[in-house]
């Protein structure tokens, strides 16, 4: 932030006047955080228009004319100051910052600017209250923090992306994410793991950063142009200010576990159950009590230690700032064998070669370290669903089983022990235990992401700068598969490895112009060009059939397999773009800003593959009116923006086609994979913003409407299926779709007395999501998509109940209501009469489909409280979400009717005439009809509403004097704390968690299925300062 | 003379070194490194040959829900599709349930897959039976390499059209006037080809027979009599041409095709051969698989049909109601060596790659044409001959001892056409092929659709094979019922904008 200072100030010259006759009194302008001097206060002698600006040093040197004897010295951010001369003839000011108005110096993407002038829509979170947290990845924790964001953790597996919406869901097929710079560069945010979930922010140490700014509307983001369609986040790191070297080191300790789990049956109930579903079925029972209630979830979840270790070391000279840190974190998930590991170093460098020519880089290393599990929804050995089917009468151990390390395992390995029953369970489920202990799943990735910039001062308020950044990933896999039991079985061991590199390079150069003409207006303009080119190239080897379990476990290692399979693939994508950016202001009142922006990508075909982008904006601070005359009000800016931005993620060659390599059984050949459409264009946003910014008394509040209109989406546009298109599908610039909502900020210092003070920050996002033109439906297995509606709702049957009267499940067919008949030889859809509910001699069709809820959460928001006394500090944070529905695809599969375990709510399930309930009567292999497998399903479409205290940090600050008479100075400052993340959850929900979602992408949205427990995180840490 | 401002040179410096830039830096000019261009697709008479390769790779390993697996739609699912539409094998877990079943519905994912890797396949061949004209007329290729291509990708063509009237249409026997399916012969391979082609509806299911056999009697002209298995030869084009005369009742039809292969294949000493020895005289063809290119472990057919004791999966056994039938002799060697056990019952063992994965996926054997050609001499009258063709199939599978069939063993045509049909039942258990003999015979009336089943998971133990347990069925499906057909996806209907195809009545 001091560093942005000092730039805007270098651009804020005034002219100096000279009179004859005076005396001249110089001095240095310092504050207390930067002693080194800040340059550009304006110094004015009281009562006359003479002035001058402090240099880059901070200091001045004026004339005042006989008579005068005060100075002002004022400056952005800080408190003016008045001096009185007297005799001196040095004065040297320490200006006090202004807490109201610093630290609003906001990045806005190739620049800065200053908050109050700010006329997009533009929040900002400051890091200090995520730094501490232990968490994979600091995006997660950016949930709840700024209205318009919505930021999902889909499940509780280490490594998984949380899922980031600004203002909803911008593009039906292309990208919804949003664009992430690090210290002005564009990042990759692609996972490059083919064996786990590997989310690439993972690879950022949290503590390194500084602040986030959150670019929302069109005019904010329109400088990013045709990347800016999902909105950006900004991330600054830590950078150096001059002075004695400071050291921090923190720390935290603590445990996940998961936050809920499933009542599953126990062993005893089962049996009933099992028995029960295939008598009624006519057929011979096949389990058996054993005594043994195994809760195989047991085996899958844990308490998991985490850690975490950052250190930091910053400072400098006038010329030269420094920051360094260092950063360990261990964590291990509430699920067995599931952990991340990682290790980061950070290097910010600025130096100033003259007073016109600085330099700098930004540099950081990380290598992360992720274990996984096969977590797959519908996966033999994915976790959840096998520990949830899992026989429950059957013990996981057998201790004389030495062939499978004493798991309970069928001596041909095919499946779990049978234990007490005839057979084993459906599909021949292996014993997770023994998966676990034996399966490998490991991604490694080393990342370099970096800048250097230099920043020449060509005149007085002109500056050239260019930066290079390279993003750089080098991740790697390693798969491994037990041979005697589970997924590696039928291929007797095998062994996958890859290596999944990324390369980004991005090259930006830019001239700024600031100035202040006469006095009043304000102009500040940006020219710049950018260069970007991605390279993805990846390749992979593995091997099966192996001589020896012995070789699998550590790498693949040379003649230990039969088959050797070997694959790889290359891909690159470019972008270029020329922008330019004017802000003008007129004292401050009346604000502008306009953006224009050429971009071109190599995704489109070359004679498509430019687009123009604009944006617009205007601000009016009304309470700098004359008029404008209110003590209660002291701040009051209306604004209000357009822009046309595009979406760069379409899709790597999203307008080629062509013919791929395939490989046949009877040779490599080429297979028609995709058909051209050189006529594709940029899928274009036009987003509208107003807004309000306003200080009432203590009270600070922003409130903006939105509007986002998307045309021209670019849809792999479904075909039939008969006509053989490659994928179904052909990129096609077909359809659109808006977003509008509310958004309201409030943020409040409630209570500040004596030593306690109570500040609230408030936020709450209002939001509606409508496709309004679109060829054909967009038809999912849960979802679908249609003009009039919005994106993604849940399609599927209507549940009409259980028949109280035979136990069938009914579904609606129209407005009449149908029974599938459960009674074996007799079975089929039948009529249900409501007046003779017994009848199941009329024949029917089966239930027709509907639409049954919007999978978008409509309204959502924070609530951050931070509570001081005296040298106690705590934080209350909660978050809210809903106006949802959710397909519970887990209960479904949990209310099974196959030989599998299942929910104890099946316990209610229909077993006399007259009962109302609603499980009907069981029926072994009866799940597609009575559940209606393949569709949502009304019966488990549920209200995704919730309540979530996200965190709760209690803090205590150790005493100054204290820790200098325990330390003799050693220690400058220190402060424990203790925190518990997702503490308590409040929802109606019955599956584990309203946010777990299965499928990350935004057409098939809101389903819950299989997916691994959300966790909550105990921890107890330490900030020290040396 | 001016000074020389300073200030005006870094300017001019900064200037010039952007414009350098602007100039040099050209990051937007690329193309895919793996895909190329339609244009070039057909450029070399190798890469002809590598597009050809690529529509047998298609016809091997297409979508099912979305991902290319599970050997969609010959690659494995032709068999265990029709499999488990029929009653002789058996279905133990929940992988074929819906179609064991008969619980498919316009969403549900195996008919939706079949359907949608079929045209895949089409789309392909049709593909490059458009631009092989092209790459003649530029002297790519001669007129030979042509015909040859040109032949076999007519029979895919072909191939795929059959499957899918069989199982989306209503037999041929019963009215070939009823709905067939789209017939696709153009190539769709640019933007505004879509729409068009969307108007295309459904043909009756002669029409769609009669382009069957025009493509089938083109191909039949232009192929060589001797290739390897694993491509299609003209041998391969006649015996699809049995088969589709079979279900036209053509009975001469059948006749005649299997007089034009006889001498070129034959039925091998012991009917194990045919699946330990690919190459056999007995295998017309097949559709190959590699360690590096099968159907995987959630298709494969050694891995999905093989015995869980050899490891493999077991998720089909045969059924025990073709195994305790009165019908399969006790001493047949296609029980003791074409089937495995546990104590959880009795699998094929016609695959046995299980960890590699590699046995080809037979689609015509010789024996098949032999029994069609068995079935339409005693339909025309021929009992004589019929006799001979269905024990030169039979009498391999016994001990010497065994006598052949003669006619006192048969009271009347319907007798042996009885005994016909349930030889094709034991020579091609776990081939697939009962489906379509269910499907035709119970358009012709000789069937009443699909009969009793081993009830879906309830065969648990070996018991139900050895002993006189009560094997329980469930599972029958009269001809009349709606199921007896699969319904069209709702994705055909639904992303059609110009004219949704008629959807099977009663979806």
């Amino acid at each position: 932030m001091k560093k942005v200072l000092l730039v805007v100030a270098l651009m804020t010259m005034t002219a100096v006047s000279l009179f004859a006759q005076s005396r001249t009194i110089s001095g240095k302008v310092t504050s207390p955080e930067e002693p080194e001097g800040i340059p550009g206060v304006n110094v004015v002698v009281k009562g006359t228009t003479i002035g001058t600006v402090t240099d880059f040093d901070g200091n001045y040197s004026l004339s005042v004319p006989e008579g005068r004897n005060v100075l002002v010295f004022s400056f952005v951010g800080f408190l003016t100051r008045e001096m009185t001369i007297g005799n001196n003839s040095v004065i040297n000011v320490v200006l006090q910052p202004d807490l109201k108005t610093l630290g609003e110096v906001v990045v806005v993407g190739y620049g800065t600017q200053e908050r109050r002038d700010i006329t997009g829509s533009v929040t900002s979170i400051d890091n200090r209250a995520i730094e501490n947290l232990v968490t994979p990845s600091f995006e997660s924790q950016l949930a709840g923090r700024a209205p318009g964001v919505q930021i999902t953790t889909p499940n509780g597996t280490l490594g998984a992306a949380p899922i980031i919406r600004i203002r909803g869901v911008n593009s039906i097929t292309g990208s919804a994410s949003p664009l992430i710079v690090i210290d002005g560069v564009p990042v990759v945010d692609a996972d490059r793991s083919a064996v786990n979930a590997s989310n690439p922010l993972a690879n950022i140490n949290p503590a390194d950063i500084e602040s986030f700014e959150v670019l929302k509307d069109g005019s904010a983001t329109a400088i990013f142009g045709s990347r800016a369609a999902n909105g950006v986040i900004l991330i600054t790191t830590k950078r150096g200010s001059s002075g004695k070297a400071q050291v921090n080191y923190n720390t935290a300790i603590g445990f996940n576990e998961a936050q809920n789990r499933f009542d599953l049956l126990n062993g005893d109930d089962f049996v009933t159950i099992a028995n029960e579903r295939r008598a009624n079925a006519n057929q011979s029972p096949l389990a058996n009590p054993s005594g043994i209630n195994t809760d195989w979830q047991d085996l899958i979840l844990r308490r998991g230690f985490t850690q975490q270790h950052n250190l930091s070391i910053s400072g400098g000279s006038d010329a030269t700032k420094y920051f360094f840190s260092m950063g360990f974190t261990e964590q291990e998930s509430a699920l067995d064998v599931n952990d991340l590991r990682r290790y980061t170093f950070r290097a910010n460098v600025d130096h100033s070669v003259s007073k016109s020519f600085r330099i700098g880089t930004s540099l950081n290393y990380s290598f992360t370290e992720i274990n996984g599990l096969n977590q797959g929804a519908n996966s033999l050995s994915g976790v959840m669903l096998n520990a949830t089917r899992a026989l429950p009468n059957v013990s996981p151990f057998d201790p004389d089983n030495i062939a499978f390390d004493g798991f309970n395992v069928t001596p041909d390995g095919r499946t779990t022990g049978l234990g007490a029953n005839l057979a084993g369970p459906d599909n021949n489920l292996p014993n997770i235990g023994f998966v676990l202990a034996n399966n490998l799943f490991r991604n490694r990735v080393h990342r370099v992401l970096g800048n250097a910039y230099g920043e020449l001062d060509i005149v007085k308020g002109l500056t050239a700068r260019s930066m290079v950044g390279v993003d750089l990933t080098l991740a790697d896999d390693f798969q491994s598969l037990d041979p005697r039991h589970g997924d590696g079985q039928s291929v007797n061991g095998s062994v996958f490895m890859a290596f999944n590199p990324v390369q980004r390079w991005n090259w930006q150069n830019t001239l700024n112009y600031q100035t202040i003409i006469a006095d009043d207006h304000t102009l500040n303009v940006t020219l710049g060009m950018e260069y970007q080119y991605d390279n993805f190239y990846n390749f992979s080897a593995s091997g099966n059939d192996f001589s020896d379990d012995f070789f699998r476990r550590d790498n693949l290692i040379s003649g230990s397999f039969n088959n050797q399979f070997s694959g790889g693939g290359f891909a690159e994508r470019g972008f270029d773009s020329y922008f330019s950016r004017v802000n003008y202001g007129y004292r401050g009142k009346y604000l502008l800003s306009f953006t224009l922006r050429n971009d071109g990508i190599s995704d489109l075909a070359r004679e498509n593959q430019r687009g123009t982008f604009f944006g617009g904006s205007v601000g009016w601070r009304l309470s700098d009116e004359a008029f404008f005359n209110s003590n209660l009000i002291s701040d009051f800016k209306v604004r209000a923006s357009y822009a046309e931005v595009g979406n760069t993620e379409i899709g790597t060659f999203a307008a080629f086609g062509g013919f791929n390599p395939v490989l046949g059984g009877a040779g490599a050949g080429l297979g028609y994979n995709r058909i051209a459409n050189r006529g594709l264009l940029w899928e274009t946003s036009k987003k509208f913003n107003a807004g309000v910014d306003m200080t009432i008394g203590r009270v600070t509040l922003a409130a903006d409407v939105f509007r986002n209109n998307i045309d021209g989406l670019i849809l792999s546009a479904p075909t039939i299926p008969s006509l053989g298109v490659p994928g179904n599908s052909i990129n096609q610039n077909i359809g659109a779709m808006f977003n509008e909502g509310i958004e309201l900020r409030v943020m409040s210092n409630v209570i500040n007395r004596g030593n306690f003070s109570w500040n609230t920050d408030f936020n709450i996002s209002l939001l509606r999501n409508e496709v309004t033109n679109l060829v054909q439906p967009i038809v999912g297995t849960y979802n679908r998509t249609v003009e009039g509606g919005p994106i993604a709702q849940l399609y599927g049957v209507r549940w009409a109940g259980v028949n109280p009267n035979n136990g069938n499940p009914m579904y609606f067919n129209g407005d009449d209501i149908v029974q599938f008949n459960l009674v074996p030889g007799a079975t089929g859809w039948r009529a249900f009469d409501p007046a003779n509910p017994s009848d199941v001699s009329v024949g029917a069709t089966g239930p027709t489909q509907d639409f049954l809820g919007n999978t978008l959460p409509t309204w959502w928001g924070g609530w951050n409280n931070n509570f001081t006394y005296g040298n106690w500090d705590l934080e209350v944070f909660l978050r809210f979400s809903g106006g949802n529905v959710i397909m519970n695809e887990t209960m479904r599969g949990q209310l099974g009717q196959g030989f599998s375990n299942n929910h104890a709510s099946v316990l209610n399930r229909w077993t006399e005439s007259g009962q109302v309930t609603d499980i009907p009567k069981q029926y072994t292999g009866s799940d597609a009809v009575m559940w209606q497998t393949g569709t949502s399903n009304s019966r488990f479409v549920e209200r995704g509403d919730f309540l979530r205290v996200q965190n709760i940090v209690l803090g205590y600050t150790v005493p100054a004097a204290t820790l200098q008479s325990a330390f003799n100075g050693a220690i400058s400052s220190a402060r424990f704390f203790a925190q518990a993340q997702n503490p308590f959850l409040f929802t109606n929900y019955s599956g584990l968690d309203p946010e777990s979602n299965v499928f990350a992408g935004q057409l098939s949205f809101g389903v819950d299925w299989n997916v691994t427990p959300i966790f909550r995180t105990f921890s107890v840490g330490l900030n020290v300062g040396f | 003379m001016r000074k020389i401002n300073f200030k005006n040179i870094k300017l001019a410096i900064t200037a010039i070194a952007i414009m350098g830039v602007a100039s040099s830096c050209d990051v937007t000019d690329l193309s895919p490194a793996n895909l190329i261009p339609d244009e070039e697709a057909f450029g070399t008479a190798a890469r002809v040959e590598s597009v050809v390769l690529g529509v047998y790779e298609s016809a091997q390993a297409g979508f099912y829900l979305g991902v290319v697996q599970r050997g969609y739609p010959f690659g494995a699912a032709n068999v265990q599709q029709g499999d488990m539409r029929g009653e002789d094998m058996y279905n133990d877990q929940l992988f074929y349930e819906i179609t064991y079943v008969a619980n498919h519905t316009p969403f549900s994912a195996n008919n939706n897959g079949m359907w949608i890797s079929i045209y895949r396949m089409v789309n392909r061949a049709n593909i490059v039976l458009e631009n092989l004209e092209t790459a003649l007329q530029a002297g790519v290729i001669n007129q030979q390499q042509r015909d040859v291509l040109r032949g076999e990708m007519l029979f895919m063509r072909a191939l795929g059209h059959h499957e899918l009237l069989v199982h989306f249409a209503r037999p041929y026997m019963d009215n070939p006037g009823s709905l067939g399916v789209p017939y696709r012969t153009v190539a769709i391979n640019d933007v505004p080809l879509v729409a068009e082609n969307e108007a295309v509806g459904r043909t009756t299911v002669a029409d769609d027979y009669a382009q069957l056999l025009a493509d089938l009697n083109e191909a039949e002209g232009l192929l060589p009599l001797e290739r390897n298995f694993s491509r299609v030869r003209r041998g391969a084009v006649i015996g699809l041409k049995s088969r589709v005369l079979l279900h036209m009742g053509n009975w001469q039809g059948v006749v005649d095709e299997l007089n034009k292969l006889t001498g070129t294949y034959g039925l091998t000493d012991s009917p194990v051969t045919p699946f330990r020895n690919w190459n056999s005289p007995e295998n017309i063809f097949s559709f190959v698989h590699t360690a590096e290119s099968n159907a995987g472990v959630n298709g494969a057919l050694p891995a999905m049909y093989g015995n869980p004791a050899r490891g493999a999966r077991g998720l089909v056994k045969v059924s025990p109601l073709i195994w305790r039938s009165e019908f399969w002799h006790p001493e047949d060697l296609r029980r003791s060596e074409l089937t495995d056990r546990n104590a959880g019952g009795i699998y094929s063992f016609k695959y046995t790659d299980v960890v590699t994965r590699t046995d080809p996926n037979p689609i015509l054997r010789f024996s098949e044409v032999v029994l069609n050609a068995a079935e339409a001499h005693a339909r025309l009258g021929n009992s004589a001959q019929a006799i001979e063709l269905l024990n030169s199939v039979r009498d391999r599978a016994l001990p010497a001892s065994i006598p052949s069939f003669t006619a006192g063993d048969f009271a009347n045509t319907d007798a042996l056409l009885t005994a016909i049909f349930n030889e094709r039942r034991i020579e091609f258990l776990a081939e697939g092929r009962r489906w379509a003999d269910i499907h035709r015979l119970s358009g012709e009336g000789l069937m009443d659709g699909i009969p009793l089943k081993a009830t879906s998971r309830s065969i648990t133990s070996l018991d139900f094979y050895t002993t006189d347990r009560e094997i329980p069925t469930d599972h029958a499906l009269p001809y009349t019922d709606t199921r007896f057909v699969w319904p069209i996806p709702q994705e055909e209907i639904l992303n059609n904008s110009t004219a949704p195809i008629e959807q099977n009545p009663g979806y």
